[in-house]
């Protein structure tokens, strides 16, 4: 009893934060996204799109933050596929998020086979974000504290301040209004003389960089390679936070590090092999933690009123 | 006369799948009796309209696969293959040399995508067929192993479990669905992992003595005689794998689209899928029908792991990674959710597989190019909205210009 209770100590909850950044970023774009009227359960191809080209940049330039920049670019052009697909062409919102996710696996492995020879995982790269670990100065002295938040990877901070900018942008800003305005009622948006459709475009857009973003993290930081299908249900777990989150930033990230923890009490289980049983049952610890989530809380949490609707003006389109 | 027309189809059809390749003169004779059948008795404007609605189903996604087809090629020359050997080696190789092949891999396919295309009738995505799929199969390898019956009445008992297993897992998300509203593509898409990671240990166990079992990644081989039956025994020349569980797949196609546009049942489904609110107000219980499409939806991606297990493979590979359920959302979504599209396109799907591989072989160019060339077909679901918005918008300037005028 003593050994299964070892596994609740500082690392647990330093890689709680870790394996919850991923999430916590896709979940927070999804969040500004699904505010504007658009489902994104695209995110899961835009993760490995974003997770493919940061390796892919990283590995021929030898410079991880290029490989960042290049995998954040990259998820915020693919996730502009879904918004012309979605506000331009009407396309039902699921279809489209499910085509995208078919076509990142295609185009990634089709890309590996080019730029690589062989598909499945990349050579590793030379230089990965996780050596820029940065243990800041003072805070990380503080215990326990210090060693679970104060002393992580670049991708992990950056997951903080994308928390702060992104509850700001929605909540505190005249553009932020608009997008949710595009959710709430996008007719009496549209009356206003804002386009409905550029705000929407913007906000898929901003959920497609910080999911290209999230991608980048699993490739250059948690990991020193690229596997295909390497986002692994992330994207649909990352959509399930912002549902529980009640469509706002901070509650997406809250939740996230919730699903974060599951994971990282999985990766402990495997490691420590204190329980002798398969490792497949505590795999699907994440997984079963997102569905009673998903069951437990929809009802709790209020969706935006035109979610998933489509927008079209008359004469116009 | 009528008969004699759809039986030569069918048979014609049947032959075709089994890489009899006059099978296919046969089922065209079949369709221009058919087709002249119509003419005799309802003159030719008839006949001429039934035609007409069939290019007007099949006109987008043909237009759309040549497109692909020309856009892929511009890919491959960019990249440095020779676009016109290399689909020379994929289109032969899928469609002629290798063609039991991709019947082989439709298979599984055609029951994956009819379950997505049925629970997209009723406004359901059913994006964790891989799920339902995995515990089909699991469920089949089970039974085929332990249930030590008859062989005859194996197979059938087999058939109606492994479905009923895939129910019992979409159980699951129709109940939330209905009493929580959680939404399906979360709850299905999770339990698909759930499933997928479980089969390992189910394999593992199942794989008999670890001590003496050769290999730890495969279970026991199912009982003799539970296998499905082969074209092989049937007629001599055929791929001795070939087996006819893809006839399974065609007759459940053509069931679907019966319960789905002659049954009652299937008009409240399809009601509640295109308007929720409608069918409410109709006095059609929305919550019973998503229940049951849902439910059916499980029902026939199991049936996917039924046909892989009791006619290829007869035993189950630890796989972690066999995307039937990826797949039938593609093969569901470029039939726009149409049961019988859905045989076209399931063979569609193996054929570019199956000639990937040849290509590969033939041509040393890598098979992933058929990644793309899927890719962008099925982006030809989008094209096929450019098509309405851009039809809309010459009816619309039409109407304008009728107006100026009036």
């Amino acid at each position: 009893m003593n050994g299964l209770l070892g596994v609740f100590d500082a690392d647990l909850f330093e890689s709680t934060i870790r394996l919850a950044t991923p999430i916590a970023l896709a979940s927070m774009g999804a969040a500004v996204c699904e505010r504007s009227g658009i489902i994104n359960i695209a995110m899961e191809g835009i993760m490995i799109v974003g997770a493919f080209f940061a390796a892919f940049l990283a590995f021929y330039t030898a410079n991880p933050w290029l490989g960042m920049l290049g995998g954040m670019l990259a998820g915020g052009l693919y996730s502009m596929v879904h918004a012309f697909a979605t506000v331009t062409l009407h396309l039902n919102h699921v279809v489209s998020g499910a085509v995208l996710n078919i076509g990142a696996l295609g185009i990634t492995r089709f890309l590996m086979v080019v730029a690589f020879g062989h598909p499945g995982t990349t050579p590793s790269v030379p230089v990965s974000l996780a050596e820029y670990r940065w243990e800041i100065p003072l805070l990380s002295e503080i215990p326990f504290l210090g060693d679970v938040v104060f002393s992580q990877t670049p991708i992990a901070y950056l997951s903080i301040v994308v928390l702060f900018v992104l509850w700001y942008f929605v909540f505190r800003t005249k553009v932020g209004l608009h997008i949710r305005s595009a959710g709430e009622h996008p007719l009496a948006l549209e009356t206003l003389g804002v386009s409905v459709r550029r705000m929407r475009y913007l906000a898929v857009t901003i959920s497609g960089l910080t999911s290209g973003l999230a991608g980048a993290f699993l490739s250059i930081e948690n990991n020193a390679s690229f596997t295909e299908g390497m986002s692994n249900g992330r994207g649909f777990i990352a959509l399930a936070a912002n549902i529980s989150g009640g469509w706002n930033p901070i509650g997406s990230f809250i939740a996230s590090q919730f699903f974060g923890f599951a994971d990282a009490l999985q990766v402990r289980f495997q490691v420590t092999e204190i329980l002798d049983i398969p490792a497949e049952l505590f795999i699907i610890f994440p997984y079963v933690a997102t569905l009673v989530a998903v069951a437990g809380l929809v009802r709790h949490s209020r969706p935006p009123d035109t979610l998933g609707e489509d927008f079209r003006i008359e004469n116009r389109d | 006369m009528g008969t004699a027309a759809w039986v030569l189809i069918a048979a014609g059809g049947v032959l075709y799948i089994a890489s009899v390749f006059w099978g296919l003169v046969l089922a065209l004779v079949g369709a221009g009796l058919y087709f002249g059948r119509i003419t005799a008795m309802s003159g030719r404007p008839e006949a001429k309209r039934a035609l007409r609605s069939l290019g007007r189903s099949t006109w987008i996604p043909a237009a759309g696969i040549l497109s692909a087809v020309i856009i892929g090629g511009l890919i491959m020359w960019a990249v440095g293959y020779n676009p016109i050997t290399a689909y020379g080696a994929l289109f032969y190789g899928g469609f002629v040399a290798n063609w039991h092949i991709s019947v082989l891999n439709a298979a599984p396919l055609l029951f994956t995508g009819l379950s997505v295309a049925f629970a997209f009738k009723a406004g359901l995505f059913n994006i964790g067929a891989e799920g339902q799929y995995y515990v089909g199969a699991m469920a089949a390898t089970f039974l085929g192993i332990r249930l030590g019956m008859p062989a005859l009445l194996t197979v059938p008992l087999v058939l109606l479990l492994s479905g009923a297993a895939g129910a019992a897992y979409a159980f699951i998300p129709s109940i939330l669905r209905v009493r929580t509203g959680a939404h399906e593509v979360i709850t299905t898409m999770m339990l698909a992992h759930i499933a997928r990671y479980l089969s390992s240990p189910f394999v593992r166990i199942m794989g008999g003595d670890p001590a003496t079992s050769s290999h730890p990644y495969v279970t026991d081989p199912i009982q003799e005689g539970a296998e499905l039956l082969r074209f092989a025994e049937i007629l001599p020349n055929a791929y001795y794998r070939l087996h006819t569980g893809i006839l399974i797949g065609i007759a459940l196609a053509l069931f679907v689209y019966y319960i789905l546009f002659r049954t009652k049942i299937g008009f409240e489904i399809r009601a509640v899928g295109m308007n929720p609110d409608a069918a409410r107000a109709q006095g059609i219980s929305v919550g019973r029908n998503i229940f049951i499409a849902l439910m059916g939806a499980g029902l026939l991606a199991g049936l996917a792991g039924f046909n892989q297990v009791l006619g290829l493979n007869h035993k189950m590979y630890q796989n972690l990674t066999a995307g039937y359920g990826w797949d039938g959302i593609s093969v569901a979504l470029l039939a726009s959710g149409h049961p019988i599209g859905v045989i076209f396109t399931a063979l569609l799907w193996g054929a570019l597989d199956a000639g990937g591989q040849y290509m590969q072989r033939a041509l040393q160019t890598p098979s992933s190019i058929v990644e793309i060339l899927k890719g962008i077909i099925l982006f030809l679901i989008v094209a096929r909205y450019i098509y309405q918005v851009l039809g809309r918008k010459l009816r619309r300037y039409r109407r304008s210009l009728k107006g100026e005028a009036g």
